[in-house]
């Protein structure tokens, strides 16, 4: 056969080929040439001639470096403050109790602590600035996530080196675009974070209310059953604060483990405030209702809260852990954390298991604080009695933020003056997903004893009453 | 078009000329292969070699999704085919117009090589339309009938 080939005949075949072999030939040359004659688009070079430049620099009107801010804003007032903000602070010079931080167990003051990290400092430094990943591993990192996995009863833990980056990290490294994710419109701005960067369809919730979570999850199993095809590919996320920090409200676990089962979907906690802080030893919410950490597919908790560390951890199985060793982002390029940080942290978790009692002291102290605070004529304390986290807020008040706000604010500063440390919540509240009530953020601390308690409410009343008096006056 | 902060290592390796090069050598040497066997004429020959390369075109630049390689976009490759991923899916770089000009020049000399035949012409014509066709910035992101849509 190939014999019989010649290049003549070729040519032959090509003069008497026919006409719409010939056309579409010609078509594809000029279509291929048009395309090559076409400018490219270079994608990495975009080069600004003389005259653009200038354009663009005359257009640009820099931002003042400090906007217009009404003289009597928060941020123009800073409280200064002295030494550990532990039981009690030092504001401007004066010592008063401290009801304004985040201090639940008081180990901020605790001295072994201290030793631990100043002994650490004295081996390691204070550290190594690399990422886990690229020289910033040591050994106390390695003990401080097998000691949290330990205490928790989980396969593993990650830790990260700032709290507030952990779950807007763990978030995104599992859920991607077009999975779904069922959020509790109460979550705090770490988690609103997250799912912001997840780049995921969202769906809130109405804040701890399991009917509206059930009512759009069967939402979505009707829209999957409609395109099976999408719904094989699609993930499913249910997240929830453990103890809700802009709510003090604890998130209803057991009915959350009974939807996951039912709808397919995985669960997130996110235990910034619980752990550590419900339960009879501190293992945060799932200790709380008796409910297995194995039911719940990641955790997430803060060491910045209860255990007074800096940093924060995801635990759970293995399986799931480790991807965010590569995936997260917070893990895998932010510099690890100071090993001192981490053996105080080591030695703050030994601490909660050598003194169960203190986790008592702390419910026992929420309790009461609630249920006398909530008997101020004027105030509502919203979140659960035994949460540590109280929000104050004031009736009557209407719609008016603002002036809730500023009467909040008067109350703290006439708490301060009278010899107790309170802090208005403060939120960035043109970028939070749903509107936030004013409200004062009391937290409790398993370190108050009954004399302090007594002296709180006295306090908190008497600055109620005042500042519901001189609001009162001024309206006549 | 959207801006490509970090670089899809998926797609990035084709932007290089000596990649073209060996694209180009790749179907001349299964060319050659093909001719080394002599009971097949040589315009069977061209046919296989422009029939072979567009299916095996199609299936590696328009079937195949996503990326093996973890990018920071969040997901977004994952449903996008290897020939959509190509710089970012920025239409008429010069990588995209070189990959678009081959199967039209391997289609042109198939069909002088079998004599303009017309069974020869039907069979290149149309594996030749199954990779030109997903090629153009009109079908960008289309999914014909739903098909391999997720």
């Amino acid at each position: 056969m190939a014999g019989d080939w010649y290049l003549y005949e070729v040519f032959q075949a090509f003069l008497s080929a026919p006409a719409y072999h010939l056309l579409l030939e010609a078509f594809l040359v000029l279509w291929i040439l048009r395309l090559i004659l076409t400018k490219s688009y270079k994608p990495h070079k975009t080069r600004l001639g003389a005259k653009e430049k200038e354009e663009l620099i005359a257009e640009w009107t820099p931002e003042p470096l400090v906007p217009d801010t009404p003289s009597d804003h928060y941020t123009l007032h800073p409280r200064v403050v002295d030494g550990k903000p532990g039981k009690t602070v030092t504001i401007n010079g004066k010592k008063i109790l401290n009801m304004g931080t985040l201090n639940f167990l008081n180990m901020i003051e605790n001295k072994a602590m201290e030793e631990a990290a100043i002994t650490s400092l004295k081996t390691y430094g204070v550290g190594s600035c690399g990422p886990r990943g690229f020289y910033g591993t040591v050994d106390a990192h390695l003990q401080l996530e097998d000691k949290l996995a330990k205490f928790l009863g989980v396969e593993e833990a990650v830790l990260y080196s700032f709290g507030f980056s952990t779950i807007s990290s763990a978030i995104p490294a599992y859920a991607k675009r077009g999975d779904v994710l069922f959020v509790d419109a109460g979550v705090s701005f770490a988690i609103q974070q997250g799912i912001a960067a997840s780049r995921s369809h969202v769906r809130y919730f109405k804040h701890n209310d399991v009917d509206d979570l059930k009512r759009l999850l069967q939402l979505q199993a009707d829209t999957d059953s409609k395109h099976p095809k999408r719904a094989r590919v699609i993930r499913k996320f249910v997240i929830v604060e453990g103890l809700y920090l802009n709510y003090g409200d604890i998130c209803p676990l057991p009915e959350l483990v009974a939807i996951k089962q039912e709808y397919c979907v995985r669960l997130f906690v996110e235990e910034s405030l619980s752990f550590g802080v419900l339960g009879a030893s501190g293992k945060g919410v799932t200790e709380h209702f008796g409910i297995s950490v194995d039911e719940v597919d990641l955790i997430c908790g803060s060491l910045e809260n209860a255990l007074a560390a800096i940093g924060g951890f995801c635990c759970g199985k293995s399986y799931v852990i480790d991807h965010q060793r590569l995936s997260g982002l917070g893990y895998c390029f932010s510099a690890s954390m100071p090993p001192m940080i981490a053996s105080a942290a080591i030695t703050s978790l030994e601490q909660l298991e050598n003194n169960p009692d203190i986790f008592s002291a702390l419910v026992r102290n929420s309790r009461w604080l609630h249920e006398k605070i909530s008997s101020i004529p004027g105030v509502e304390v919203g979140g659960d009695p035994i949460s540590p986290v109280k929000h104050i807020s004031l009736k009557d008040c209407g719609e008016n933020g603002e002036q809730e706000t500023r009467m909040l604010e008067e109350i703290v500063q006439e708490a301060e003056n009278q010899g107790v440390a309170l802090t208005v919540a403060r939120y960035l509240h043109n970028e939070e997903a749903h509107p936030l009530r004013p409200s004062i953020r009391l937290a409790v601390s398993s370190s108050l004893t009954q004399p302090d308690l007594t002296l709180a409410l006295r306090v908190i009343s008497n600055a109620c009453a005042s500042v519901h008096r001189r609001d009162l006056d001024a309206v006549e | 078009m959207q801006a490509a902060g970090l670089v899809n290592p998926n797609t990035s390796w084709l932007n290089s000329r000596g990649a073209w090069l060996f694209y180009i050598l790749i179907i001349t040497v299964g060319h050659l292969i093909l001719l080394s066997f002599p009971f097949l004429s040589v315009a069977a020959v061209w046919t296989l070699t422009n029939t072979i390369h567009n299916i095996v075109t199609f299936t590696v630049l328009h079937t195949l999704k996503g990326t093996p390689w973890m990018t920071a976009d969040q997901g977004k490759s994952r449903l996008q085919t290897h020939w959509e991923q190509i710089d970012c899916g920025t239409q008429f770089t010069s990588t995209r117009k070189f990959f678009t000009a081959v199967p039209v020049a391997v289609f042109i000399l198939a069909s002088f090589y079998t004599k303009y035949d017309t069974v020869h012409f039907f069979v290149n014509s149309l594996s030749l339309l199954f990779v030109l066709l997903p090629k153009l910035p009109q079908f960008h992101g289309v999914r014909l009938f739903g098909i391999n849509k997720y």
